[in-house]
This record gives structure tokens, C-alpha cells and sequence, in this order.
């Protein structure tokens, strides 16, 4: 997306969250069909700059809907529309704006999830997804099946899923290109103690076809495999104060795959409530990656010059990107959330994050040299009516 | 050698939850408890007559929908011989009046904040109903509240009642 | 080394729940609240997800069913 080509039926993984828990039906984690309709819209503000100048800028209006249809069919469906503006660096963190014009874009993505409860505590989730931009297209399905035990305090997951994307880049000759997707997911919930419930889940994917930055390839040098293969592991845990009432949200994610990229990820939320209906939720996120093994760092071919990797000329069909995604750097994330419940089911609720990208704040080796450091705010409204 | 004693053990733990606690055809568990009303409820008071003791909490989203019903029930079969118990499990006792200021119970609600009451039946899931016959056995128990439970639960307590659906 | 850390993690966490001593049903009012579960609002889960999918190299985790974003 916002680097010109982009997600579609991705954000269909956060709606596989979208299972009871997400409703004030009895305890989470539990497989119970919830039994109250959920409206939910939020807006997202995003912007993306660096020392040199502005970035992306993306508006996203969004809408989810969660229905029980009887005693044990769930429906729901999600939509979303990116208004995506602005530049993107060709290569490494040099903006586009030579050609003054940056890009234009809109993306329209939805997907629908029907879900079966079953009397000895099990649920099978399907869901398609489609995604549809000037310059990509993707169709996707998945399948989730969850079983509770008796006693409802593990949950066992197990899920697939395929996406089939097509690109159609607006730059050199009109070609389109394939990419296609396998991902899986094991995944275990425990409770504890009545104020402390844990998740762990191995998550795995497999992607083969086009999955280079034509864009980037166009402008500058980048050419990636033809193949990705990615697992990470997933470590969530809640805690509830009751002194505070408060939870403690916690993740550590732990992610690698064979272009050599390998990050940590570490997030913490507080949820404070408040008199008054009041919720208020700092939270904190850090990230560190490492480069892929093919992202090479701003030095230059001495005959060449930018934006040729040393040794282009030997190899000029060889494997390259100057994407800052795929350099090795630390990321924080600071945010709070606001949120205010009325009578009659109504929640409205606000949250400011600020995202900072630096090769310094690596941790696990050196940030890659030479790039911009980049920034990045993200502000969402959204209201909430449960029935 | 750990490892599988760790995984029989867990194994063993899981599958503890099969039988059902407090078992059809037992005795149904006293209860002595503080409720709405001046004095408490207990169970040995209301022997001989047919007690649906139910387990609800202010957090738990199926309890919203059967209390309409239950009010409907105590209503129509009241005089027949029927009293309904809703025993709340909530820990704080404003919660659970928190809820009834927003779905009124027309039948009388026993407040069992400690969980004790809750431990001797041991309900599987929230809300679970346990059917008392005169006799004080427990004639059936049914775990959560759906639409689709309402016909059976009737028929089972006019069952109860020795009599034909009014 | 990382690896081996995460799956004696998984491992401590199976193996733990025998040792704590099983959650009753009546006991789980806490854990009913909105704040305990693991992504409370679903678009806000969304949005966070989509973000860092388009600005890092790590993705994935919590779901499945849609591949990879052109981001690439």
C-alpha cells in the first residue's frame, strides 16, 4: 500500500481474531457462540515521512459487522477503503518526488467469515476475502477450526489458508504478474488462574510467483526470489490486576524465513479502566529485524552510481533490493487509546500512536547504515454498538 | 521419561472435565444464602416442591437471555409447585445488581458470592440449570441457555410437576 | 537459540496447567472482560496488523487466510 502495491485480503489474518473473544460473551478463549449483534466503525489517519520530506498518506474509512444468525451460525463480514497518497522512495530513502507527481491511490477490500458452532465445544470459521487497487488484485480463503475442552480452559486452533494476487504494475510494458499464498496455524489458549489466560501459536507461509516491488524494480534495481517461506512463533499473555483493575496485555513474537530476515517483536498494553465507563490504554511496541540476505545498503557501483549495487554490472539479473523494509533496524511504537462506553451499548473510543524506525535501535547486531530514519503517525476514531 | 509423565498428566488433567459433577439421580447439594429479600434461601425450605436452581453471572452473556424466560416460567408455574433460585456467582454484589437494574428478576435470586455453593454442584459452564424434584433429587441439568433449549427445559419441568403443559 | 527458548516456553505452558489447578466456570468473571481478550476491538487488530505488514519484514502470527500483501 502504501509502497504502491499492496495488501488485500492480508488483513484478513487480524479477522481470524475476530472469534468470540472479541464479544462480551462469557469468557474468552472459550468456543461459545456469541450471542449479541457488534457494529463497529473506525477511521485511520496514517502518515509516513522521513528528513527529506513527506511520505504516504492513508485515510481509511473501515466497517465490521458481527451477527449470530441462530443458536450456533455466526456471520461477519469486514470492509475497508484506502484513499493512499503521496511518495514512496524508489530506493533505499530516496523519495520519488524527482517526478513531482507521487501516487494516487484507492484500495477496496472485503471479506465475509461464516462460523459453525457445534455442541462439544468446536467451531469451523470460513472466510473469503477480496482486495481490488489500481494495480492489484487478490482473492482469499481460509478455514479455522477451534476446540474448547470440557472444562473450557484450552483451546486448541488449527487453521489454513490461500490467497491468489495478481499485479498489474502502472510502469514499463502492461504485464500482469502472479503471487500465490499457503499459510497454516497451530495455535494453543490456556486459562491459568480466573485472572490469567495465555496463547501460543506457530503460524507458517509459504509464498511463490511475483513477489518483487515493480516499482522499485522499474526505478531502481530490485529483483527478489520467486520464493518466500515464513514461520513465526507467537507467545500472547493477559493478566488481570484486581487491585487495578487494569489488564496487562503482553506478545512476544518471534519471526524468520529464508531471505535470512529474523525480528523480534515485543508488545505491552496496559488497559486501565476508569470511572465512568472510562478505558484508558498506553501501549508500547518494539520491533528489531535483521536485513534479507539481498538488501544491500547505499554504496554504490563506482562506475554506475545510484542506484546500482557494486557488482550490478557481473550480475545484472541477480538477486537485489534497496527496500528500507528489508534493512536490519529497531522500531519503537508509543500509543494511547482512549475509550468511553455510553448507555445502550455504545463505545467510542480514540487512539495516537507515533512509529519510529532507526538502524541504531537494532538489537541482535549492526542497523543497517545510511537510511533515513523514518517516522511514521497513525490517529484512528471509531465508534462500537453492541446489541 | 519427564517429558511423558509431564504429557499423561496433562492428558489426564484434560480429560477430567468427561463426567458430569453433580450427577442426575443424586441429591441436590443444601444451600443456605443470603437473597434479595429479608431472610436467606435455603433449599431444605423448599422441599417438596419442584426447584430450578439456576447459575448466572452479570458477565456471562447467555444469563441475559434466559431471565426473561425463567420470569416467564415462575410466572406461569408458580402456583403449580415451581420456585426458581437464581444463584448469582458474581464476587462483588454490585455487579450482580448492576445487572438485575437492567434485567429484573421475578423470581427469587440467592447471592453466593464466596462460590461455595457453586463448588458442591458444580456447574460446567455458565449459566448451568439444575432441575430439583420434591423429593430433592436432581432430575436434570443443562449447561448454558440457547433458544432452541426453551421447549425442553418447559416440558422437563411440567415433567417435574407431575402435570400436562398449560 | 531463539528457537529453543520459544519451545521450552510452549513446553513450561502445557506442562503448567496441571500444576495450577483447574479455573471453575463461575470463576471466569474476570476473564470475561473485554480488556482480557487477545485482540479486543477487531478493525483496531486490523489496522495494526496491516500497518506493520507494509513497513517491516515480520508479519503473520495471530491468523491465517490471505497471503502476503504486494508490498512484498
Amino acid at each position: 500500500m502504501h509502497n504502491k502495491t499492496n495488501t488485500p485480503a492480508r488483513s484478513v489474518i487480524a479477522a481470524a481474531l475476530a472469534l468470540p473473544g472479541l464479544l462480551p460473551s462469557s469468557a474468552h478463549s472459550q468456543v461459545t457462540a456469541p450471542n449479541a449483534t457488534l457494529v463497529q466503525f473506525k477511521f485511520l489517519y496514517y502518515k509516513d515521512y522521513q528528513q527529506s520530506g513527506d511520505r504516504m498518506t492513508v485515510k481509511s474509512p473501515a466497517l465490521y459487522l458481527l451477527t449470530p444468525i441462530t443458536d450456533d451460525w455466526v456471520f461477519e463480514i469486514g470492509a475497508v477503503y484506502d484513499s493512499i497518497s503521496g511518495a514512496s522512495p524508489y530506493y533505499h530513502t530516496t523519495l520519488s518526488g524527482a517526478s513531482g507527481k507521487g501516487i494516487h491511490d484507492a484500495r477496496k477490500a472485503a471479506d465475509v467469515t461464516v462460523t459453525k458452532y457445534f455442541a462439544n465445544r468446536t467451531s469451523v470459521a470460513v472466510r473469503g476475502a477480496y482486495s481490488d487497487e489500481n494495480d492489484y488484485r487478490s482473492t482469499a480463503g481460509s478455514v479455522t477450526i477451534r476446540h474448547a475442552t470440557p472444562d473450557q480452559n484450552t483451546t486448541f486452533t488449527i487453521g489454513g489458508g490461500y490467497s491468489g494476487d495478481s499485479v498489474f504494475p502502472t510502469v514499463g510494458t502492461p504485464q500482469t504478474y502472479y503471487k500465490r499464498t499457503y499459510d497454516a496455524i497451530v495455535g494453543i489458549s490456556q486459562v491459568f488462574t480466573p485472572n490469567d489466560t495465555g496463547q501460543l501459536n506457530y503460524y507458517y507461509a509459504h509464498q511463490s510467483g511475483y513477489l518483487t516491488d515493480p516499482y522499485k524494480a522499474y526505478w531502481g534495481v530490485d529483483n527478489r526470489p520467486m520464493v518466500r517461506a515464513q514461520n513465526a512463533l507467537l507467545a500472547r499473555w493477559n493478566h488481570y490486576f484486581e487491585s487495578a483493575d487494569a489488564t496487562l496485555r503482553t506478545s512476544f513474537r518471534y519471526y524468520w524465513d529464508d531471505w535470512d530476515v529474523s525480528a523480534s517483536t515485543v508488545t505491552l498494553e496496559w488497559a486501565q479502566t476508569l470511572p465512568a465507563g472510562w478505558v484508558l490504554t498506553p501501549g508500547l511496541r518494539y520491533s528489531t529485524q535483521s536485513a534479507a540476505w539481498f538488501y544491500y545498503d547505499p554504496v554504490y557501483d563506482p562506475i554506475l552510481g545510484a542506484p546500482f549495487p557494486p557488482g550490478y554490472l557481473q550480475n545484472p539479473n541477480g538477486i537485489y533490493s534497496a527496500d528500507q523494509r528489508l534493512s536490519a533496524f529497531g522500531a519503537i511504537t508509543a500509543g494511547l487509546k482512549v475509550s468511553k462506553a455510553f448507555a445502550g451499548g455504545w463505545i467510542i473510543d480514540g487512539k495516537a500512536e507515533y512509529y519510529e524506525q532507526q538502524a541504531s535501535w537494532r538489537i541482535g547486531g549492526d542497523g543497517s547504515p545510511g537510511l533515513e530514519t523514518f517516522k511514521a503517525q497513525m490517529y484512528q476514531v471509531g465508534v462500537t454498538r453492541k446489541f | 521419561m519427564r517429558f511423558a509423565k509431564t504429557l499423561a498428566a496433562v492428558g489426564a488433567a484434560l480429560s477430567m472435565g468427561v463426567a458430569s459433577a453433580q450427577d442426575v439421580g443424586k441429591a441436590a447439594p443444601a444451600f443456605d444464602l443470603p437473597s434479595s429479600a429479608a431472610q436467606n434461601v435455603r433449599l431444605a425450605d423448599l422441599k417438596g416442591r419442584v426447584v430450578y436452581v439456576d447459575f448466572w453471572a452479570s458477565w456471562c452473556a447467555p444469563c441475559k437471555q434466559s431471565f426473561p424466560w425463567m420470569n416467564d416460567m415462575q410466572a406461569k408455574y408458580g402456583a403449580k409447585g415451581l420456585t426458581i433460585v437464581g444463584v448469582n456467582v458474581d464476587k462483588k454484589r454490585e455487579d450482580a445488581d448492576k445487572f438485575l437494574t437492567g434485567t429484573p428478576a421475578k423470581f427469587t435470586v440467592a447471592f453466593d458470592t464466596t462460590g461455595k455453593v457453586a463448588e458442591a454442584y458444580q456447574p460446567k459452564g455458565m449459566p448451568t440449570s439444575f432441575l430439583i424434584g420434591p423429593d430433592g433429587v436432581v432430575r436434570a441439568v443443562h449447561i448454558g441457555f440457547r433458544d432452541k433449549d426453551r421447549e425442553d427445559l418447559e416440558r422437563e419441568i411440567t415433567a417435574a410437576l407431575g402435570g400436562a403443559r398449560q | 537459540m531463539k528457537r529453543v527458548v520459544l519451545l521450552v516456553v510452549a513446553i513450561v505452558l502445557v506442562a503448567g496447567c496441571e500444576s495450577m489447578g483447574k479455573v471453575q466456570p463461575w470463576q471466569k468473571g474476570n476473564l470475561a472482560k473485554p480488556e482480557m481478550a487477545f485482540d479486543p476491538d477487531a478493525l483496531e487488530a486490523r489496522f495494526a496488523d496491516h500497518t506493520y505488514f507494509s513497513k517491516e519484514a515480520a508479519s503473520g502470527g495471530a491468523g491465517v487466510g490471505g497471503g502476503g500483501c504486494g508490498c512484498n
